[in-house]
């Protein structure tokens, strides 16, 4: 497929985003379903911005480190700064992208289960700080509390508040939108080809002229920032923060989001990450038996669909049409994003 | 001269992999290096791109030293290479590995790709265009749109050279370009081989079809256990009795 015609395609899942995060407040008022929406797309932000990280071939366990580094520095200059929230919501962000350098410069050096390894250290180093260092600033093991939400929308003389959970959902749906149209822009532009070509062969790309580790630093970087984006979200909305929403629990269930939908498309982590949320929802009475069904449908969809959710029309499509001229569409989410 | 190799060495621990090895690549040529197996040509071809650092010596390309910098700057530069395994991006289409290709060598700012601005997308269409133009050089415009893992070997091997072209490198490294394929094909491979040396690249090539080398090749460099042992005209190095005797040592008597 042309990329010209390739970023029209990005525009239509895009726009059917849109649709979809508008369609909700229609669709319910309820505070409950509001709720679980408002979370799953936070989750979609986490997911997405991991995607695009690991589509340079990195399996990053740090990912929700650095939401957590820009979710404990917005709380603490909303309320011992006394800044207001739109001025930590862009700075805030910057900070974990900035703390982002030094940890990808450290893990780049190594690759393969050695990066898997460093990341993961510094994902249980900095909840260890979260947890037990600088209590007076960070709360320690009872949390950060007494985080206020989001002020009300500047300029608009403190019409446009942010208490309700209408409101809030409003607010991380504008977000992720943002978030989402930068990361399908790129996806769809060089980078996402350059990504895509670093994470099937990092010599092949190395010598056709791609600095790589120049990449993979920058793909770090930049999801660090909309790990932080999501971060400044999960503090003034939670409005308490503890070091294990920054663990290895949320963690791997974030990575299993994405694997499960599928790293090699931009609609990969969104296909993973609905699928779950309406598993989630289903599975609820099994409490917390419910990541035990999400590790073996993790186990089976990495055993029988290596490229994720995404990638099963396409699969299906080939098995069917066997050989013939099916076998142009792409494993790359074929039919989603061809 | 266009790349210069002046007593380069490689050392793997305890094993001289290349040896104080020195030759010069002129423009427009095909040269070609031979020598029995594990004499030490794709560490060369490993060298002369930065995939490995030398242990001493230098290596020049128009005029500059290369020794030192990465792979993907020596692209830059105008070196570009295949492998001797296939190496494609098997998940993209025949399209995108071109344009990979194209693109990779290519900074563009990151808020320019981003907004995709004019200058940006001027760019974008003429990589496109060339990338339409170097497959159609190897025939393979048809197939733009196939995944290409799922291509023939004959056609995955004239990708990974549109891939080299699409760098626009000055000098081509081919690491076997005819392994594998049948008398036909090898005779295409060749002409094609032919034609680009006619538009003005230079190519160096590893290969083991004496045949297809003697009747390729304007000059050739032949290695042996690490060291060069003889360069010259195909007709020179038939007739030189190291060549010779370097081969008859070895099992490899393909020559």
């Amino acid at each position: 497929m042309p990329p010209e015609l390739r970023r029209v395609d990005g525009w239509i899942g895009f726009g059917l985003l849109l649709a979809a995060g508008v369609a909700v407040p229609l669709l319910t008022h309820d505070s409950y379903h509001l709720d679980v929406a408002t979370v799953t797309l936070r989750n979609l932000l986490l997911t997405m911005s991991l995607r695009y990280v690991m589509s340079t071939g990195q399996l990053n366990m740090a990912h929700v480190s650095f939401m957590g580094i820009a979710a404990y520095a917005s709380a603490l200059l909303v309320t011992r700064a006394g800044w207001s929230f739109w001025a930590a919501l862009p700075v805030a962000p910057l900070l974990a992208a900035l703390a982002a350098v030094p940890v990808g410069r450290v893990a780049l050096r190594v690759s393969g289960p050695y990066y898997f390894l460093i990341s993961f250290a510094f994902l249980e180093v900095l909840r260890l700080v979260f947890n037990n260092f600088f209590v007076d600033y960070l709360g320690g093991p009872s949390g950060l509390v007494e985080i206020p939400p989001a002020h009300p929308l500047p300029l608009t003389g403190g019409a446009v508040t942010f208490t309700s959970k209408l409101a809030q959902y409003w607010l991380m749906l504008v977000l992720f939108l943002a978030s989402a149209a930068v990361l399908i822009r790129l996806e769809f532009s060089r980078f996402g080809l350059v990504n895509g070509a670093i994470r099937q062969g990092e010599l092949l790309a190395e010598t056709l002229g791609v600095n790589v580790p120049r990449y993979k630093l920058g793909a770090f970087v930049l999801g660090a920032f909309f790990a932080g984006v999501a971060g400044v979200f999960f503090a003034h909305s939670q409005r308490v923060l503890h070091s294990s929403d920054f663990g290895l629990e949320p963690m791997v269930l974030l990575v299993a989001f994405t694997v499960m939908g599928g790293v090699g498309s931009v609609w990969g982590p969104v296909v993973g990450t609905l699928v779950l949320a309406v598993a989630s929802e289903l599975l609820r009475e099994l409490h917390h038996y419910e990541i035990l069904v999400y590790g073996l449908v993790l186990m089976v969809v990495m055993l029988f669909f290596p490229d994720g959710l995404v990638a099963l029309p396409g699969r299906v499509a080939r098995w069917f049409g066997r050989g013939r001229a099916k076998d142009g569409a792409s494993t790359l989410g074929a039919g989603l994003a061809p | 001269m266009l790349l210069e190799l002046r007593d380069v060495s490689k050392r793997f621990g305890g094993l001289q992999a290349v040896a104080a090895v020195s030759m010069t690549v002129t423009a427009g040529t095909i040269h070609g290096l031979i020598g029995p197996n594990g004499a030490g040509k794709s560490t060369v071809f490993n060298l002369i791109t930065g995939v490995l650092p030398v242990t001493s010596g230098e290596i020049r390309f128009k005029g500059e030293r290369i020794s030192t910098l990465r792979p993907s700057e020596i692209c830059r530069r105008g070196i570009a290479r295949t492998f001797q395994a296939t190496t494609l991006f098997r998940e993209f289409t025949v399209l995108d590995n071109v344009m990979a290709a194209s693109h990779l060598g290519a900074e563009r700012g990151f808020v320019r790709t981003l907004l995709a601005t004019a200058a940006y997308r001027v760019r974008e269409a003429a990589a496109l265009a060339r990338a339409r133009d170097v497959l159609g050089a190897v025939r393979l415009l048809d197939a733009a749109g196939l995944r290409a893992g799922a291509l023939p070997h004959r056609d995955q091997r004239a990708l990974s050279l549109a891939m080299v072209l699409a760098t626009g490198a000055d000098l081509v490294i081919l690491d076997e370009p005819l392994a594998g394929l049948t008398t036909q094909e090898s005779e295409d491979a060749m002409k094609a081989l032919r034609a680009l040396r006619a538009g003005g690249k230079t190519i160096l090539l590893v290969e083991h079809d004496m045949r297809a080398v003697m009747g390729l090749c304007d000059v050739i460099t032949v290695l042996d256990h690490g060291v060069r042992i003889a360069e010259g005209m195909p007709r020179d190095i038939q007739a030189n009795p190291a060549v010779i005797e370097a081969y008859l040592g070895a099992e490899d008597t393909r020559a």
